[in-house]
């Protein structure tokens, strides 16, 4: 197992240095320039030469990489053209908003996915099975702003029971200390993406569901809920692992939809912005950060397959 | 110069008074200003400050941070007067700036305010701000060449409340005290003249390399977001308000400087300023239920008016101090001969169909864009020609035998083309060719359901003679990342690929002059217009003194077209009927002035 970790850490540093230099070398080769881009249309000339010199960006590109590179390498991934802010600072101001925004949707999406799956898997094709199919695809099929904006419409502007933002708090601790402004947001995230998850988990249910040894339990006289608690959900979770796994960058990006409307900037936004300013630091940072999460994302992934799947032995591979 | 407060990024300023703590805080009465106390919060919509310390530098054109300054340190002269766009001289800092010497000689006295560490305001404090950037020009996000320093031959300080500048060249004192004297903050030499946090405060600012070090120190403290309310530097102030928090997602609270000396003391506790992510975030939170006060509407939500207004609202609508344009591209390798002719821009203004516009897009609040100067905002500034509804009312009858009588053949809904090419008076012009049609693409800004409906309004209406335009939204970074400065000897391919561009509107200080607009070389011409006549002029109303001048400049600038004009929305306010003080609105300032907001007992 170590030597499969080490191999696959060694990986995942040629995939993350690959994937910083094509981003480095895609943004730079967008028309336009970010000196304008961050200074407005009227710019003076002076003020570009300025801008250019204070970023380097008069320099080489080959130059500009090599100084981004050692820059990365001594943790400083540099500073927004137009938040002026250092782009770690940036990130680790936004990131944890995200986690937890985005992991507390991921989860309440799983407890409810997770049950729903089997539970349709053991009545498939009944009536509730259709119910539940057509709510998850319909949730699924929404748009997440015009769900978010319905959800708001409702909850804050008719009931006013709940508030139309997500905490504004700048500290997690301060956020988790506001759940009811939690609610929507991670409702609204939550609900989209259960049809994803309750789906996987659906078919490899029935997969499973048809297996030899859940046959034997069965006929050994196991209890039916623990047929499906010990044996169907286990053995069933391993696409859904996959898909988590996969999700991970996907919590590490943002949700730019999501953060707009409720009022919640974060990685999502914070790229988007950058995208659209031709922010370069910024882009590379955020490219970096989801790199990263989306190998971790993948690590993870395999090493959970190992302790679901005894019969996997990556050491062994 | 003219980048600032209301323009960055197109951003729409939403001051959105949440009365969180109006019920419970303050208490008591104060003659003539109902309920003393309580707490405003004003929201944000779009971006937040990032930088403190006034001057900020080149790479710094966020207009956010100047609102988080101005209420700390404000500037010389204060602009807005109640409701009109003139100069405030109960709430200026200066008592007088006289000008002698054949406008060359600026004598500004300065009130006997304080800082809020109990020491004066003094001269030394204007030439601290003057040393700071006379060492540091042009890295200062204000800087224009030839203005402030540049155009100070030199500084003399009297006495502690008396500065004098002599000028280079002797500038119209109107246009001197609105547009550049008005942006000068005063700094407190006496806290901030160091170059370490542990140093001793001296006179380093008086030599060249001292005043770098200075400027160097005060710019790397006034980025540090994290000690905005810690930092003793910026606890040292003379406005009206004191910061005492500043949070990482960018919310910050003002309380009252018990020693301010402006005549406009704080009524409210505390004001606090919230951010928001969206326009969308701030209605939701405008309509539901929550203890909002005030907001701003975009234009394109105006059908809520009603269901605010029920809600206990009062809306008000104040015009933008700027000029809204569709800017030509006269250098475009294929657009620009075209775009060169005076009568096609005057065919394309004409088929500009302002009055509907106006009305069906902008539902009446809007500025009707006749000219240079908008109507609204500057009334005291507007011509005659202008006020009477410019040059080129919507005439496409007009368009059509303008174009016909220049050799186009005009097929209105279709192509119309050139048919006589040549320079004679009848022709198309020079560098037309035959055939050529009046086909241009439009690019302008995205995101703004109004600027859409303007956009296909215009598309549609130039139709009528037969004017293609293709219609190219852009994110406003992109768009000004995109659209280089084009002239006569430059004008590559890469960064003049553009024919129409409309980067939303330019902002006037006080005095709406058109230098850096219209002039050879103006930092705003990206078009390449270039006129002797309109240099004249605009020198005229800089550096002359005749009223009469400036109306000269505005009415040639009108019929010369260098850009189109084109309507400019006005700013939605929307406020709970309890809170006082909030309007009249000034087109200037546009209601940022809580020191004079208090709610009704």
């Amino acid at each position: 197992m170590t030597a499969y970790l080490v191999r696959r850490v060694g990986q995942a540093v040629v995939v993350v240095i690959g994937v910083m230099i094509l981003t480095f070398v895609l943004i730079h080769m967008e028309p336009g320039s970010a000196a304008r881009a961050t200074l407005g249309p009227h710019a003076t000339a002076s003020r570009i030469a300025i801008f250019n010199s204070t970023y380097g960006l008069n320099e080489p590109l080959d130059q500009q990489f090599v100084t981004y590179l050692d820059q990365v390498v001594h943790g400083n991934l540099g500073t927004s053209y137009s938040l002026q802010q250092p782009v770690s600072t940036l990130i680790a101001q936004r990131l944890p908003r995200d986690f937890l925004l985005l992991g507390l949707s991921t989860v309440l999406a799983l407890l409810i996915a997770l049950p729903l799956g089997i539970y349709q898997a053991v009545r498939r094709n009944g009536l509730w099975d259709y119910l539940y199919t057509g709510a998850a695809f319909t949730l699924y099929s929404m748009p997440d702003f015009f769900f978010a904006i319905l959800l708001i419409a409702v909850f804050s502007v008719q009931l006013q029971i709940l508030p139309p933002e997500a905490p504004q708090a700048a500290t997690v601790a301060g956020m988790l200390a506001d759940p009811r402004a939690l609610i929507l947001p991670v409702v609204t995230l939550a609900l989209i993406s259960v049809a994803s998850y309750s789906r996987y988990m659906r078919s490899s249910a029935i997969d499973t569901l048809a297996q030899d040894y859940i046959r034997v339990t069965r006929a050994k006289g196991l209890p039916e809920r623990l047929v499906l608690s010990r044996h169907v959900l286990r053995n069933s979770l391993l696409p859904v692992v996959t898909l988590v796994g996969l999700s991970f960058p996907t919590i590490v990006a943002g949700a730019v939809i999501a953060e707009a409307v409720f009022n919640y900037p974060g990685m999502g936004l914070l790229f988007y912005q950058a995208a659209t300013s031709h922010d370069f630091p910024v882009l590379l940072g955020s490219t970096l950060v989801v790199g990263v999460a989306t190998v971790v994302g993948s690590l993870a992934a395999d090493l959970a397959y190992a302790v679901l799947d005894p019969r996997v032995r990556y050491g062994h591979a | 110069m003219r980048i600032r407060r209301w323009t960055a990024a197109v951003a729409i300023l939403v001051i959105t008074v949440l009365a969180v703590a109006a019920c419970s805080g303050g208490g008591g009465t104060s003659a003539g200003h109902g309920r003393t106390g309580g707490t405003a919060t004003m929201a944000w919509v779009g971006a937040s400050p990032n930088f403190i310390f006034p001057l900020a530098p080149a790479t710094n054109t966020n207009g956010y941070n100047e609102n988080l300054t101005t209420p700390l340190w404000p500037e010389l002269v204060y602009d807005g007067d109640g409701g009109k766009a003139a100069v405030n001289p109960q709430q200026s800092l200066v008592s007088s700036i006289t000008y002698s010497n054949g406008d060359k000689k600026v004598t500004i006295d300065l009130k006997h305010w304080n800082w809020s560490d109990g020491k004066p305001v003094t001269s030394r404090d204007f030439t601290f701000v003057d040393n700071l950037l006379k060492a540091n020009v042009p890295n200062w996000w204000l800087y224009v060449p030839g203005l402030f320093p540049d155009g100070v031959a030199s500084v003399a300080t009297p006495n502690a409340h008396t500065v004098v500048l002599n000028l280079t060249h002797s500038y119209n004192p109107t246009f001197y005290t609105d547009d550049v004297l008005s942006l000068i903050q005063i700094l407190p030499q006496h806290a901030w003249d160091k170059t370490s946090t542990g140093g001793p405060v001296g006179n380093y600012d008086e030599t060249a390399s001292g005043a770098k070090a200075v400027y160097a120190f005060l710019q790397k403290e006034g980025g540090q977001m994290s000690t905005f309310t810690t930092n003793p530097l910026w606890k040292v102030v003379d406005g009206p308000w004191k910061l005492v928090s500043f949070t990482s997602n960018g919310a910050w609270d003002y309380v009252p400087n018990k020693e301010y000396s402006g005549p406009d003391k704080p009524i409210l506790d505390r004001v606090n300023n919230v951010p928001y992510t969206t326009d969308t975030a701030e209605l939701n939170a405008l309509r539901s239920g929550s203890s909002v006060t005030v907001g701003t509407l975009p234009l394109n939500d105006i059908s809520q008016k009603g269901i605010l207004t029920s809600e206990g609202y009062t809306v008000a609508s104040v015009p933008f101090p700027g000029v809204a344009e569709i800017m030509p591209n006269l250098y475009n390798a294929s657009a620009g001969p075209v775009l060169r002719q005076l009568y096609v821009r005057q065919a394309l203004e004409d088929l500009i169909d302002g009055k509907q516009i106006v009305s069906k897009v902008y539902n009446g609040y809007a500025d009707p864009g006749n000219g240079p100067v908008p109507v609204q905002a500057f009334p005291s500034w507007v011509s005659a020609l202008e006020k009477s509804g410019g040059p080129y009312p919507y005439s496409p009858s007009t368009a059509t035998a303008l174009l016909t009588a220049h050799g186009w053949k005009v097929t209105p809904n279709g192509t119309t083309a050139c048919q006589r090419p040549g320079t004679a008076a009848a022709d198309c012009g020079t560098g037309i060719t035959a055939g050529q049609p009046l086909n241009f693409q439009l690019l302008y800004s995205s995101g703004t359901a109004s600027t859409d409906e303007q956009e296909a309004a215009i598309q549609s209406s130039e139709a009528q003679a037969g004017v293609k335009i293709s219609l190219k939204p852009e994110p406003f970074n992109t768009l000004s990342s995109n659209v280089g400065a084009c002239t006569a000897s430059s004008h590559p391919a890469s960064t003049c690929g553009w024919q129409l561009v409309d980067f939303g509107y330019d902002q006037y200080e006080l005095y709406p002059a058109g230098n850096g607009f219209f002039n050879t070389g103006g930092y705003n011409n990206e078009g390449g217009y270039v006129n002797a006549e309109m240099n004249s002029l605009i020198n005229a109303t800089e550096y002359g003194s005749s009223t009469s001048a400036f109306f000269t400049y505005e009415d040639y600038a009108a019929r010369q077209l260098p850009w189109l004009w084109l309507p400019l929305g006005s700013n939605i306010f929307v406020y709970k009927s309890n809170l006082h003080g909030f309007a009249p609105l000034n087109p200037i300032s546009g209601g940022l002035n809580p020191e004079v907001w208090h709610y009704s007992s």
